[in-house]
């Protein structure tokens, strides 16, 4: 019965620790917003500690770098279970803008099972705020992959034999 | 005869009881204020009782140097404080008030100091050894000035009961008591370095970024360590309600219990008030600020033995 | 430590009331020139391919499934939401949305897909290509990307097709 409720109290306090793995910063300082009195999100219960074993969240931020791979890696598997990774901005998600450069492994999905994606360039406050509801169950997903299809039609074929305005024969 | 026992034993319990169902609450109402000074909306005052409840839910990591040093230390820690919390009369009168004498508070009150050097002396991280390093020098300036109010109130009751001591001895008998003033204006003082608050945590969540001593707990040992931290929230303050303000002449049973955290309630928001507003003090601005306390605090001692 | 001053700290922030705002509960209002994600409208598309050219991560791919069908591919993992597709297409069948809630726990979901359909010259009845390969070499936008496994293909193979334009001279391909 006490796990039940210790379970459904995950929700109620996320303990976040943040990870910069090669970023350009810019999703740190947008991460910092959230933290301020005008998004606050420690309304939430969440609040950000300085190690990762006291975390249940990991907020990866920049791609996943050949310096800073193995790091990030330590950093996760020092974080007890249960545990969830959001993956922030377009860095983290897939790589960025910066994919095929000289140091840069890939996304950070290629060293850790990443959990939500948060993209953006950097995501707005809001965003990220939206994406720890959806985290949380308190908002529904807003997207869902779009395929859409030009009609196919017939085209008529020009044959020299047909009569054309203007010309002769 | 079996009825007053029945009394008796419920009296300690609803003492201790209250004191540590209510301890996460009071730190809910320290972050809830904080946020109000900060204008923001903060975390709701249930937030602690849920952080706990989370806690024991994680997975229990042992690492660092010893882990058999790392348990003992967080269930010493736990037991010293709820030791305290039987010798402290909170409103009632405390359960086990024979058990031991004034100096078994002051030596329980180190104590639970030394059980937070152990658990960072187990982690044997570099950031857990310049915790515990500093915690130590500020423990060096803190726990005399405790003693020091004690033995002034000790002084004055001419004893060394707890149940004399901590009942507003410091304002016993003859004259004004110049040194039960100043002693009220040192603790006070102090107030925020005993409850481990801004401006004074320097050892804890100082290097704010990896909560010092305790930056290899997680889980329940982790749970544990917070919710002792609260504990001393309330300790500390029914120790300063009960030697300096306790006021209870003439009022009767229930009204004088809810005064009494009423007043508890006070001196929370006092702290939480400076903390909210004030930035962290570095060790050795603290430890300054701490020697020139307590040579003031000796002085009040010899006035105290001088009687006034 | 002056008293006074944390006093009057604390009165002006007291008077500043709660600034939070209440966002996932009521909607934000977003700044005018925001860009958001692109919206990829088919109807408007007439698969020239220039937003793959000019996407700076990469993210859009375009693959000729047969002469007449081409599919474009817009991945969104790495979009930097720079605009520059929306800038260069000719048609404007792109626009950069205000919609910033883009959050997921599956990446493929930010993904939209068009086929269109590329209709074929009424005399001769093929695509419109360029005569030679080196004019299709400096043609902007003809590609041969991997739809399947959502990667660019850096080869100039890609540039050729796979059967070859002329009878009487046999092209080696690598």
């Amino acid at each position: 019965m006490l796990k039940n409720l210790c379970k459904k109290m995950f929700g109620r306090s996320l303990w976040v620790y943040h990870a910069n793995s090669g970023g350009c910063n810019g999703c740190d300082i947008e991460v910092l917003n959230v933290l301020t009195p005008y998004y606050d999100v420690e309304r939430f219960g969440i609040k950000l500690v300085g190690s990762p074993r006291h975390a249940d969240v990991m907020l990866c931020q920049g791609p996943a770098m050949r310096s800073t791979a193995t790091a990030l890696l330590r950093a996760y598997e020092a974080m007890p279970s249960p545990k969830l990774v959001f993956a922030i901005g377009s860095c983290a998600c897939g790589g960025g803008i910066w994919h095929d450069t000289y140091s840069v492994i890939g996304p950070v999905e290629k060293i850790l099972p990443v959990s939500y994606y948060i993209p953006g360039c950097p995501p707005r406050p809001e965003a990220i705020i939206y994406g720890v509801a959806v985290a949380l169950g308190l908002a529904e997903k807003k997207i869902a992959p779009v395929s859409s299809k030009q009609p196919e039609y017939e085209i008529p074929m020009y044959h020299p034999g047909d009569p054309v305005k203007g010309s002769k024969g | 005869m079996n009825d007053s026992v029945i009394i008796t034993i419920s009296i300690g319990l609803a003492n201790i009881v209250m004191a540590l169902l209510l301890a996460p609450f009071c730190q809910g109402v320290m972050r809830k204020v904080t946020a109000i000074i900060q204008s923001r909306k903060g975390p709701p005052l249930w937030q602690p009782y849920y952080d706990l409840l989370k806690l024991l839910g994680k997975e229990d990591i042992e690492s660092g140097d010893s882990p058999v040093m790392q348990r003992a230390a967080v269930y010493m820690s736990l037991a010293t404080v709820l030791t305290i919390a039987c010798l402290i009369p909170m409103g009632l009168s405390a359960p086990m008030n024979s058990a031991g004498d004034v100096m078994l508070l002051i030596y329980l009150l180190t104590f639970s100091g030394i059980c937070t050097l152990l658990g960072g002396l187990a982690a044997g991280s570099t950031y857990s050894l310049i915790g515990i390093s500093r915690q130590m020098m500020i423990m060096i300036m803190l726990e005399p000035l405790f003693t020091v109010a004690i033995i002034v109130g000790a002084v004055h009751a001419q004893s060394f009961r707890l149940d004399t001591v901590l009942d507003g001895s410091v304002y016993m008998n003859r004259g004004f008591p110049w040194s039960g003033v100043i002693m009220l204006v040192i603790m006070l003082l102090s107030f925020q370095a005993f409850v481990e608050r801004v401006p004074f945590d320097i050892s804890e969540a100082e290097t704010e970024l990896m909560e010092g001593p305790l930056i290899e707990y997680s889980g329940p040992k982790l749970a544990v360590f917070k919710y002792a931290s609260m504990v001393k929230l309330i300790i500390y303050s029914a120790l300063l309600i009960d030697i300096f303000f306790p006021w209870h002449g003439g009022i009767s049973m229930p009204l004088q219990w809810m005064l009494f955290w009423l007043k508890i309630f006070c001196l929370v928001l006092l702290a939480a008030l400076v903390a909210a507003t004030h930035a962290r003090y570095r060790i050795d601005q603290a430890v300054r600020f701490f020697a020139l306390l307590l040579a003031v605090g000796l002085a009040a001692v010899v006035l105290a033995g001088f009687g006034y | 430590m002056s008293v006074m001053s944390k006093i009057k700290e604390t009165i002006i922030c007291l008077k500043a009331g709660r600034v939070t705002m209440p966002y996932p509960a009521q909607p934000q209002p977003v700044p005018p020139a925001f860009r958001g994600r692109p919206i990829f409208d088919a109807t408007k598309c007439i698969g020239c391919g220039g937003c793959a050219s000019n996407c700076p991560a990469r993210e859009i791919l375009v693959l000729d499934l047969c002469q007449e069908i081409r599919i474009i591919k817009y991945l969104g993992r790495r979009c930097a939401y720079c605009g520059r597709c929306a800038d260069v297409c000719p048609e404007k069948a792109i626009t950069m949305s205000k919609e910033f809630e883009n959050a997921t726990n599956s990446i493929g979901d930010i993904g939209q897909r068009l086929e269109l359909f590329m209709s074929t010259c009424q005399r001769c009845g093929r695509c419109f290509t360029e005569k030679t390969p080196l004019e299709q070499l400096k043609m902007k936008g003809y590609r041969f990307d991997d739809i399947q496994n959502d990667r660019w293909i850096f080869r100039s193979r890609g540039y050729l097709g796979d059967e070859p334009f002329t009878s009487d001279i046999k092209i080696e391909m690598d």
